[in-house]
């Protein structure tokens, strides 16, 4: 009978032993999952930034050229109204001049009210 | 005492394998629990973690686009300003050069002598109604002196003829109109206080201000985007 009772707790200690392992497995899996969480997590967000980083950087081009686009613009018409305002001067400075002459040449005596 | 009835080696058996079986589901169940909690955890820790990095990612861009933004609008607004600051320099240089130009004609009042004492008699008529005093004193250029004293005549006559009264005129030989100058008088009144500038330099010095806005009419235009004309 004892012999048959050792067997018997041998058993039950081996199925308890089992038991112990499989649970054990299970926090195993369960810590692998927190740091997974932490990697893969890590490694979406460096995506995101990269992503985030290369729209910027295509925007800032996109207006650096722009910028470089106006600029040319912005001296071609310069250039142009200066150009139109020598025309100008050219055709009328004589006129001009003239009529300033004119304005210091001639006197406007005007008798004030009397006082 | 009731006994205990002892068990047969089959129920023995039976009873032992019932229980194994019993130790291992409950671990097999405690380890599903523990499973499943584990990837829940994992969902929301990865995804708490993603959200909150990706919100200051973004937050962070939001502000470096508007950044970039507003220095290109600097950008573009300075250039707007250094391109009319251009233009207007170069109507400033046309509007000296054409001063300058005029300058440089000024003297050529004097060369019809006759046209230049009614020209100097007008410009000291000027002087008597605006000082309208009965005694004044003329400055002009000594090579003018002559011609001053006759249309100074002219100009008391004409004075008297026009308000009834007499204002007397002597030119001031100590201090003459310096020689540079093309020609005009100063008068001076108010005991020597007061002095009106009738030089053609000064003349013109004030067309500078108040002719400037025919001039800007009459050499580039109206000015389309002028709102108010008081």
């Amino acid at each position: 009978m004892s012999a048959q009772k050792s067997a018997g707790i041998q058993l039950l200690l081996d199925a308890e032993r089992e038991a112990t392992k499989i649970v054990q497995k299970a926090r195993e899996y369960r810590t692998k999952r927190v740091r997974e969480a932490r990697d893969e997590a890590k490694k979406e967000i460096e995506a995101y930034k990269a992503q985030k980083e290369a729209e910027f950087k295509k925007f800032e081009a996109e207006h650096t050229q722009g910028n470089q686009a106006a600029q040319e613009e912005a001296n071609r018409e310069a250039e142009e109204r200066i150009r139109e305002i020598k025309e100008a001067g050219n055709k009328n400075r004589e006129q001009v001049i003239k009529d300033l002459l004119h304005a210091v040449f001639t006197p406007t005596p005007e008798a004030m009210a009397a006082h | 005492m009731s006994q205990v009835h002892a068990l047969s080696d089959d129920q023995v058996g039976q009873e032992l394998r019932k229980m194994t079986a019993f130790i291992k589901q409950e671990a097999e169940e405690k380890a599903r629990e523990i499973q499943i909690k584990a990837d829940e955890e994992f969902a929301i820790e990865k995804s708490k973690l993603v959200r909150q990095e990706t919100d200051a990612i973004d937050s962070a861009y939001a502000k470096k686009f508007k950044q970039a933004q507003m220095s290109q609008q600097i950008t573009r607004s300075t250039m707007a300003n250094k391109t009319r600051l251009r233009v207007l320099g170069a109507r400033q240089e046309l509007l000296d050069e054409i001063f300058e130009a005029a300058s440089a004609k000024l003297g050529e009042a004097t060369h019809d002598q006759g046209r230049y004492k009614d020209l100097i008699k007008g410009l000291i008529l000027e002087g008597f109604y605006a000082m309208n005093e009965p005694e004044l004193v003329i400055r002009a250029r000594q090579a003018d002196y002559d011609a001053v004293r006759e249309a100074a005549g002219w100009a008391s006559a004409e004075y008297k003829h026009k308000t009834d009264k007499d204002v007397k005129a002597t030119i001031d030989a100590e201090n003459p109109v310096p020689e540079g100058s093309a020609g005009g008088i100063i008068i001076v009144g108010g005991n020597g206080k007061i002095d009106i500038d009738n030089t053609f330099e000064a003349r013109l010095t004030l067309l500078k201000d108040s002719a400037l806005p025919a001039m800007r009419k009459a050499l580039f235009g109206e000015n389309p985007n002028r709102k108010f004309f008081d």
